[in-house]
């Protein structure tokens, strides 16, 4: 839509261009500890990390409304669809590292350290959405995974870190085991790791044992990232128990990439694979709508049940990815979109309600239901905000949630847009509406707690300005997204559009 | 050059919430002043654009509707949404009567807000968002456009029934009650409202495109599968059910009294449950495929309306009475709506044009009793509310001879009452015998017409309930000795409160001649001849010697006045004369169908039993699978003796070996389901 000339960053940066985001993060993580060990101060750290990630993020959307495309070494490519999954993280750590540094859960001894990590984190994310080689992607996952380890176990005074870290770690550890393996498996059938030879080989060999084999391990091992049942256990533990910028980190950052991982491997794949023998991928798309249907089922049940408002966005995250999970067993250009368009609404709603949460943990109000009681009148602002944030994860117009549910859904539901679906996926699209009005009787409990029941004390909350900055910025894309969804359209349509092979 | 703003109606009561919500508490009457002003621009705009169409081209020999819009988002290679108004009779009538009550109720709220201080301030935000949704609702030109406003008043009536939670005049039971109320009647609602998402993602899926123009399109609707076509309308009634309370979601309603009374006048009367009524007018071409659909939504109104009425007989709540007998009129509608439909979808298969024109008479019927209860009931309601301002309690028992002390309150709670009961002349009396004769023609087609007989029977008797209860309700009120509560009463209420009353009860006795004056002729529906265009409205009226012919020469009218004025007369003898004690026909309270009503016929407990055994079961149950089985509390035990080794030890074999046995059992399922997907699907 918008066109500019950005011929100047190629010229200026030469063959770096394609990865001058992750660049310029790694070396703001490179810098962090020595900024801290100078100049001592938590607010000052957090400030430089900032700065790391604003300007990365410029540059960025200056390459993506040039519409931009290179390759590094045909290691990784910039495209569209990496430019757009690269803004995303940058949203998610600007949002982290903003309410990072007010945060009294966030650690006073490692300041240095934490902030280089999340940067880290932050990169390898970005290498992931620019990778398209399976062991470039792998070893951008653990890039992610290893900070996120030592993040969650970077709690102050809470017991529960710790336990949270080590669960994850284990599980992680597990997860990582399973996906080099069926790596491993998938190298021996093909004799590559780059994913569109791959997929052009699979396409004239059928299916195998191995390749079954192959695909349940990667499906589990990434399907840890995205927390889908069955592999969501540790979620609910790691996001209760990290510090609540981790834990949004986590939820919003993280979850998206095992989510690319996903849309890279098996949407890539199975795409070239259909163009090739068009009933051959039948099979596996049921696999995936499975995965989404239980995902979300589990995810919104086990919420309602509970008292912990961390803990239930944990669940309710579980939800949300069950329902982006649809694209891939719908496999059309139109619901890669919507899952697209989903992962930012998500960002934004999610992003606002941890960081409300976050916020009132640091002034000291607690993070169960009843913490919450009469919290209207305490602090209107906040409240107000959170209502917006869980109505629209709870898919209520006209927010972002409600727009991203209905682009999904509606390509469950509606046949043609020149893919050859047809109406059986509408039992999908049937389960995650019954899904969405489950997950309002626990969002609801929320607001009730916060609007209609009274609270112990009246008396007013005073929030860190950072805090507030961040929640206010996260509400005006909830509502921007749900009202004006059509520029933001073009983009992730042109994301998926370069996805699609 | 008024229509091309009908987009404004709605933006500028939701201008309007966003001043009051940023500055409030600085204006007059903390925002109370600003929201009038609101609600008299959007009406004032209203009647210009109600003048202009009915006066203009497109209405008058033209298509019958006047629309226009902006695309708000298109899906590449697929459909387009868009964002427009859609102008045609049926909007007409709904603005009119939607803009006008909203703005003598927010009149009235000055006066019944004033002791309120700043807490005024959230309400008049609300409801100006609350009337932005309502209006945008009428306005829109597509079922995505509705569905967004649907929901925008379904969050406002949340927020609104919620408002006396925290501090409730009341006291603290009637706070928890307010909060419970508020809850229930948005996850009540809430039901009908993923029904009503269901519909339009069939419809999307059945016409690749939501907008009016293109739905109600007669060679598209005929391209179309019948079959979809009756799953997408059963599924948008489902919202309609949620939404105007019918049976068996109606629950909802007499707990949503817990809120401000005006609020509810707004709800019965002005918005909220009048768009699911309007849902079902609105989607009259769709809803007319099938006579079966319409036998139901007949039969669902029929049900409601003797179900309600029934519980309000005994019921000592002023507000509780009224919002029962919303209820129970609502029924009518929704009775009259689908018998109209039944005959006009009959008419349809049978090219019957003298069916299809007792048809197009239901839907007037049933959109003219819309109209005219829209008044009585604001009038209703806002009576209460003066009562109630003015003596403390809601308990009628507390309450008696108010009239001599409160005049012009118990004058036009009379002519309200005298409307409803359907007293002849009055508003009432036009649209509940109109109704009644639909569903009274209905019966005579079509192998299930008897099922419109039953119908019929159950609308005359809720008829004789509604004459009662209502009398029951105004002579306990305003005669008899003076109670309790008279005692303490501040007397008559301020103007601001009076004046409004006196205005709609004008209207609440004369809106129902309108229908003498050609009204009908805006609110009706009919298929063209020749294109088989759904036209709404462009007719004559019938005029006042058809309408007095036919109800006068019908010996069921007289049926009805009957039992209406025996209605009043034995609820006069049991509440004013005291000659019947009403106690002898219940054995004092004790009777079983006594207790059947004070306990509304057992929904409550079944809506609990359902949520709570059923469905917080279900979760509770999981949850136990999740923390005992799979062991997934963060206790926090391991980390208090971090770093002993021990604790290690304990992690690894107590919680996270679970956790990573079901990681394993899950690939394992991965695989297995894959293999067996791929043995039956093929691919191997």
């Amino acid at each position: 839509m918008v066109d500019i000339d950005i011929s100047w960053i190629p010229d200026t940066f030469g063959s770096v261009t394609p990865v001058l985001p992750m660049v310029l993060v790694i070396i703001g993580a490179l810098l962090m500890p020595g900024i801290h060990l100078l100049l001592k101060n938590k607010n000052v750290t957090c400030a430089a990390s900032l700065a790391f990630v604003v300007v990365a993020a410029v540059f960025n959307i200056l390459l993506l409304l040039g519409h931009y495309t290179g390759t590094y070494y045909d290691l990784f490519t910039y495209d569209a669809f990496s430019g757009l999954m690269i803004l995303l993280f940058q949203a998610v750590a600007f949002i982290a590292i903003l309410i990072a540094g007010p945060s009294s859960e966030t650690t006073r001894m490692h300041v240095g350290a934490f902030f280089s990590l999340m940067l880290i984190a932050t990169a390898g994310m970005s290498f992931v959405a620019t990778a398209s080689d399976l062991l470039l992607i792998f070893v951008g996952v653990e890039m992610v995974s290893i900070p996120s380890y030592a993040m969650v176990a970077m709690k102050k005074k809470d017991p529960r870190a710790s336990e949270a870290a080590v669960k994850y770690i284990i599980i992680g550890g597990l997860s990582s085991g399973l996906t080099i393996y069926g790596i491993s498996m998938l190298f021996g059938l093909t004799g590559t790791t780059n994913i569109a030879d791959i997929a052009a080989a699979l396409a004239t060999q059928g299916y195998t044992a191995g390749l079954v084999i192959a695909l349940a391990t990667m499906i589990a091992g990434y399907g840890f990232k995205i927390a889908a049942a069955p592999f969501h256990m540790w979620a609910p533990d790691v996001y209760e128990g990290a510090a609540t910028p981790v834990s949004l980190f986590l939820a919003t950052g993280s979850k998206k990439m095992g989510l690319i991982v996903y849309i890279k491997v098996f949407f890539v794949m199975f795409v070239t694979i259909q163009a090739a023998q068009p009933f051959m991928t039948e099979s596996i798309q049921y696999v995936f709508a499975i995965l989404a249907a239980i995902t979300m089922t589990v995810g919104n049940i086990l919420a309602i049940v509970q008292g912990n408002v961390k803990r239930m966005l944990a669940y309710s995250s579980i939800a949300q990815a069950g329902y982006m999970l649809m694209a891939l067993a719908i496999l059309s250009d139109w619901a890669l979109t919507g899952a697209i368009y989903y992962m930012f609404a998500h960002v934004f709603m999610k992003g606002g309600a941890f960081v409300v949460v976050a916020a009132l943990i640091t002034v000291g109000v607690g993070e169960t239901l009843k913490d919450y009681r009469g919290l209207a009148k305490r602090a209107p602002l906040l409240s107000a905000i959170m209502l917006l944030c869980v109505f629209s994860l709870a898919g209520i117009p006209p927010l972002a949630g409600f727009t991203a549910k209905f682009f999904l859904f509606s390509s469950a539901i509606v046949p043609g847009l020149g893919d050859p679906i047809s109406s059986q996926w509408i039992w999908l699209a049937f389960v995650a509406i019954l899904n969405s009005a489950i997950s309002l009787y626990y969002y609801a409990k929320i607001v009730k707690a916060m609007y209609i029941e009274k609270g112990e004390s009246e008396e007013k909350i005073k929030v860190p300005a950072a805090f507030t900055v961040a929640a206010v910025l996260c509400v005006l894309g909830v509502i921007a997204l749900g009202i004006f969804p059509e520029p933001f359209l073009y983009y992730c349509s042109q994301a998926a559009a370069a996805v699609m092979p | 050059m008024f229509i091309e703003y009908t987009w404004l109606i709605p933006v500028i009561p939701l201008i309007f919430f966003v001043i009051i919500g940023l500055t409030g508490n600085k204006t007059p009457k903390e925002g109370g002043l600003i929201a009038v002003i609101g609600a008299l621009a959007s009406f004032v705009l209203s009647v210009l654009v109600v003048y202009e169409f009915l006066t203009g081209p497109a209405y008058n020999g033209g298509v019958g509707y006047a629309t226009d819009a902006v695309t708000w988002f298109s899906i590449p290679g697929g459909f387009t949404l868009t964002l427009g108004y859609y102008v045609d009779g049926l909007t007409c009538v709904m603005l009119m009567f939607s803009s006008l009550i909203s703005l003598l109720i927010f009149i009235y709220s000055i006066g019944y807000m004033h002791d309120q201080g700043k807490r005024s301030r959230r309400y008049f935000a609300e409801v100006s968002l609350f009337l932005a949704g309502m209006l945008g609702l009428i306005i829109s030109n597509n079922y995505l456009m509705t569905f967004v406003f649907w929901e925008i008043m379904g969050l406002c009536s949340y927020l609104l029934i919620g408002f006396w939670s925290f501090r409730h005049p009341e006291g603290d039971a009637a706070s928890d009650n307010a909060a419970s109320a508020a809850k229930k009647a948005f996850i009540v609602t809430r039901l009908g409202d993923v029904s009503f998402m269901g519909g339009l993602f069939v419809l999307l899926y059945a016409f690749q495109s939501l907008d009016y123009v293109n739905l109600f399109d007669p060679a598209a609707i005929a391209a179309v599968d019948t079959n979809l076509i009756v799953l997408a309308t059963l599924l948008l009634f489902g919202g309609a059910i949620g939404k105007s309370a019918q049976f068996p979601l109606q629950d909802w309603l007499p707990d949503a009294m817990a809120g401000p009374t005006t609020v509810s006048a707004l709800i019965h009367a002005a918005t909220m449950v009048k768009a699911g009524v309007y849902l079902v007018a609105r989607s009259y071409p769709l809803f007319v495929q099938s006579a079966d659909v319409m036998l139901l939504v007949g039969l669902i109104g029929g049900i409601t309306a003797i179900l309600a009425a029934s519980m309000a007989l005994n019921n000592m709540n002023i507000k509780k009475v009224l919002a029962y007998s919303t209820i129970s009129q609502l029924g009518y509608m929704i009775m009259a709506l689908g018998a109209g439909g039944y005959m006009m979808a009959i008419g349809m298969k049978e090219g019957n044009a003298a069916l299809i024109a007792a048809g197009a008479a239901g839907y007037t019927a049933g959109v003219f009793h819309m109209f005219n209860h829209a008044f009585f009931k604001a009038l209703l309601f806002l009576g209460s509310g003066s009562v109630i301002h003015s003596c403390g309690t809601e308990d009628m028992r507390e309450m008696g001879g108010l009239g001599k002390k409160m005049k012009w309150t118990s004058i036009t709670m009379l002519i309200g009452s005298l409307s409803i009961a359907g007293f002849p002349f009055f508003s009432g009396f036009w649209s509940k015998d109109l109704v009644l004769e639909s569903v009274m023609k209905a019966s005579e087609y079509g192998p299930e017409g008897y099922i419109f007989m039953i119908i019929w029977i159950l609308g005359v008797v809720t008829a004789f309930m509604t004459a009662f209860y209502m009398f029951r309700m105004w002579y306990m009120t305003f005669a008899g000795p003076e109670g309790h509560a008279t005692e303490h009463s501040h007397g008559e209420s301020p103007s601001t409160m009076t004046v409004p009353l006196m205005l709609l009860s004008i209207f609440a006795f004369g809106s129902g001649f309108l229908i003498l004056f050609g009204l009908d002729g805006i609110i009706t529906i009919s298929p063209d001849s020749i294109t088989g265009a759904f036209i709404v409205g462009m007719h004559e009226g019938h005029g006042a010697v058809h309408y007095i012919e036919e109800l006068f020469t019908n010996p069921y009218t007289y049926l009805t006045i009957v039992l209406a004025l025996l209605g009043i007369y034995i609820a006069y003898l049991m509440y004013s004369k005291f000659s019947v004690n009403p106690g002898k026909f219940n054995k004092e309270g004790e009777s079983r169908l006594y207790k059947a009503l004070e306990k509304r016929w057992w929904f409550p407990q079944l809506y609990n039993w359902i949520s709570w055994k059923f469905g917080y079961g279900i979760a509770k149950g999981v949850d136990y699978f999740d923390r005992n089985v799979i062991d997934g509390t963060v206790n926090g035990l391991s980390g208090s003796v971090v770093g002993s080794g021990e604790s290690a030890k304990y992690v690894q074999t107590g919680n996270v070996g679970n956790y990573a046995s079901i990681v394993m059992i899950g690939v394992a399922a991965v695989f297995v389901v894959a293999l067996v997907l791929i043995y039956y699907m093929g691919g191997m």
